[in-house]
């Protein structure tokens, strides 16, 4: 069970921390740009293609590279299952979540990729980052592109062509769960407004609880605040989404943004996270919302799972509903996740495409959400899931969906704890609201600059 | 050069090897703050003084950034100085177990910045920490702050952390100073009746110049070289209220712009240069008159 709890963080984390995780490595990035010549051939010194093609079964062996947490054990019994059928073996090279990036674009760059690698998802992470379009092979024509949720499949589309294989529990975003109990002692709904949540709040401040458990310190949670309600921004002033993108509007227009960061810092101001989020950690999350000293968390919802294992709880002690900033109702969700690419420049495509096609028949998939703690549902139609009745409820009562601000708009992702810093500067009240938001849209300016992206010239 | 006793070309292996891992990426990083070198295009482009421009025009907010750097060296040099002197002379003589007091002293200095900030962290975190903890039990409730996330009070709190790490090395040094001198002169002021301040002023401070000079070359170079200390104990925060120069480079080179980045670090390294061509001309005009 604790396992589980790991694999969502992880999941929130590859979402989120992406950059961070990439910066631990960048202070010697001078240094690795000078060697990336040497470097390039770091544990991958073995030829790709395992040697001769035998008779019957293929001798073959794919390279597939990817960051710690994203190849799933199912999925590697599942690989041992393809070699006995086809005899193509997998070789997994897994590479330190901290490390990840700089060796995968260290590779890319120096022409000598994996056959298959393993990458995060959008527009500007997979044409920035990896360079699919030069870099992996178009997989648009596979059978499996129609079964695959479509929001996912755009997450990897560039020009209408579709570039990798994203097999995730896609579905299980980050909500704000509530102590069922103590709601129901004080006679609070659920809040569907953000005057209601303010309320709520009150009411819970009143009675000695503090409202929110807010992990400012990590410095990446926060933002979630702002950017998981971003549908109902898109919602709100139509086709936001789509203007941002091509630069027809910049974040400071956007009087629901504005009012989102406006409601965050007032929750702030009211005391609903207590006076100690600016040091407080994720870590502690289940802590505190097991001891009762805090009433919610915007948290993954295995947090339930882990206050019944670890503090007592019933599973259905613990509620869900999406943050209500701006009035939001919608279930957002990152139909992205860690991806898998062909390389361009492998020697077996075909193989490639014929593990994808293995690893996407419907019993193989439930295989692997039947065999993984850490997966709930996946992103492909007819499998059976396992959610808890509380989750269940969670997706019968919101079942509108939309896509959060940093799967959809461009150059939000990369920025996402410099984003972090100007809140806590706007929480503690060195920035304005609509400061933040500028800062985001600069930042968003140089990106796109040094990307030659046309809408911004 | 005549008289030296062996041929230039007995260094040479040493010089090319300095040369390669030294000298040359130093140049390389003064060339590439002229263009936009980043993790996003393959193609760098040379924009001349664009990078310097931005960093002095107080857009954005690199001004601020190497404001604190000022105030950060600035204040360390006086506060470390003034301290170490202070202990150093109280463990000069006088004191039961000096040994052990120097000891104590002295220990911070060995332990790695990254442990003392991780230490610090947890003794400053405003619910649960020693310090607070400790204020409230003897009942100095008002004097608890937020140390590490009050926007009046996080920097203050790194340059004490950083003090209280630096002050034994120096305390050290001017120890060493000290001793040095004769204890005669001090007899001598004594018959003729000066106090202990005049003894401090003309005899004390003028003797322990070329320590002094010493450690304030340290200082300075360390104060403009923070990094760990910021990076642990705030990451910049709140907001930006901390960021020193290095941590300014340090999120550069992780959002890509390293073009940005070696602009900064060229800033810095003019700088240190400047700061400490003068100090070793004053240093060996000091040791000329000797």
């Amino acid at each position: 069970m604790k396992q589980r709890r790991t694999g969502t963080y992880e999941q929130g984390d590859d979402s989120y921390m992406k950059k961070w995780k990439t910066s631990l490595l960048s202070a010697s990035v001078a240094l690795t740009v000078v060697l990336a010549g040497c470097g390039g051939n770091n544990g991958s010194a073995e030829p790709s293609g395992g040697g001769e093609q035998g008779s019957g079964k293929k001798n073959i062996t794919l390279t597939y590279m990817a960051s710690q947490g994203w190849i799933k054990d199912s999925e590697m019994e599942l690989a041992k299952k393809f070699e006995a059928e086809t005899g193509i073996k997998i070789d997994y090279q897994i590479v330190p979540a901290d490390q990840y990036f700089n060796v995968l674009k260290t590779k890319l760059n120096a022409g000598e990729g994996p056959d298959i690698f393993g990458g995060q998802s959008g527009y500007s992470e997979i044409t920035m980052n990896y360079n699919v379009e030069k870099n992996a092979v178009d997989l648009s024509d596979q059978e499996w592109v129609k079964r695959e949720d479509p929001l996912s499949i755009e997450q990897l589309t560039v020009d209408g062509k579709v570039y990798a294989l994203t097999i995730w529990d896609t579905y299980s975003s980050f909500v704000v769960a509530y102590n069922k109990k103590l709601f129901g002692e004080l006679g609070i709904e659920v809040p569907k407004t953000y005057e209601e949540l303010k309320q709520a709040a009150e009411t819970i401040k009143a009675a000695g609880v503090t409202p929110i458990y807010e992990p400012i310190a990590d410095g990446w949670h926060h933002v979630m605040w702002f950017s998981e309600p971003g549908p109902n921004y898109d919602k709100l002033e139509p086709n936001l989404y789509a203007d941002l993108n091509e630069n027809k509007k910049k974040f400071a227009d956007s009087q629901a943004m504005l009012d989102s960061l406006t409601q965050l810092k007032e929750m702030y101001d009211l005391g609903f996270f207590g006076d100690n989020s600016l040091s407080d950690t994720g870590s502690d999350t289940a802590a505190k919302l097991g001891s009762g000293e805090f009433a919610m968390s915007l948290s993954a919802q295995s947090l339930a799972v882990e206050l019944a294992d670890d503090y007592g709880f019933e599973l259905d002690d613990i509620g869900f509903f999406p943050i209500p900033l701006t009035d939001n109702q919608i279930y957002y969700i990152h139909p992205g996740g860690p991806s898998k690419f062909i390389y361009s420049g492998s020697k077996y495509i075909d193989e490639a495409k014929q593990y994808f096609n293995f690893l996407t028949k419907q019993e193989n998939l439930q295989f692997m959400l039947d065999n993984d703690p850490t997966i709930s549902n996946l992103n492909f139609p007819g499998l059976e899931n396992k959610y808890t009745a509380e989750q269940q409820k969670l997706f019968e009562n919101y079942s509108e969906r939309g896509t959060d601000l940093q799967n959809f708009v461009t150059y939000v992702n990369p920025q996402w704890m410099d984003i972090g810093k100007d809140i806590v500067a706007m929480l503690a009240a060195d920035m304005k609201p609509l400061d933040v938001l500028k800062s985001i849209d600069q930042r968003r300016e140089e990106m796109a600059k040094v990307a030659q992206d046309p809408n911004w010239k | 050069m005549n008289r030296s006793v062996y041929p230039f070309y007995f260094g040479l292996a040493a010089l090319i090897v300095y040369s390669i891992f030294f000298v040359l990426p130093g140049v390389m990083g003064i060339f590439y703050s002229f263009t936009n070198w980043n993790s996003y295009s393959d193609e760098i482009r040379f924009i001349g003084f664009d990078n310097l421009a931005k960093i002095f025009s107080g857009e954005g907010r690199y001004l601020g950034f190497i404001y604190n750097t000022l105030v950060f060296t600035v204040s360390t040099v006086i506060l470390k100085t003034a301290l170490g002197l202070f202990f150093a002379m109280l463990l000069n003589d006088g004191i039961r177990a000096k040994g052990f007091h120097r000891v104590m002293l002295f220990m911070p200095s060995i332990v790695p910045m990254l442990v003392v900030g991780l230490i610090f962290k947890s003794i400053l975190n405003p619910a649960t920490g020693l310090l607070n903890e400790s204020l409230r039990m003897i009942g100095l409730e008002v004097l608890t702050q937020k140390w590490l996330t009050d926007l009046g009070w996080a920097f203050k709190s790194i340059i004490a952390v950083d003090v209280w790490k630096g002050v034994g090395y120096i305390m050290i040094i001017l120890l060493a100073g000290l001793q040095s001198i004769d204890k005669t002169y001090y007899e001598a002021a004594e018959i003729d009746g000066s106090n202990f301040w005049q003894k401090l002023i003309h005899i004390t401070l003028p003797l322990i110049v070329p320590a002094l000079v010493v450690t304030t070359v340290l200082n300075l170079l360390h104060g403009l070289k923070v990094f760990e200390a910021v990076y642990v104990l705030t990451n910049g925060g709140p907001g930006y209220a901390t960021d020193v120069m290095y941590t300014a480079i340090f999120k550069e080179f992780s959002t890509g712009n390293y073009g940005m980045g070696t602009a900064l670090s060229s800033v810095l390294f003019v700088v240190m240069t400047v700061i400490g061509y003068f100090v070793v001309r004053l240093m060996s005009r000091e040791g000329d008159e000797r």
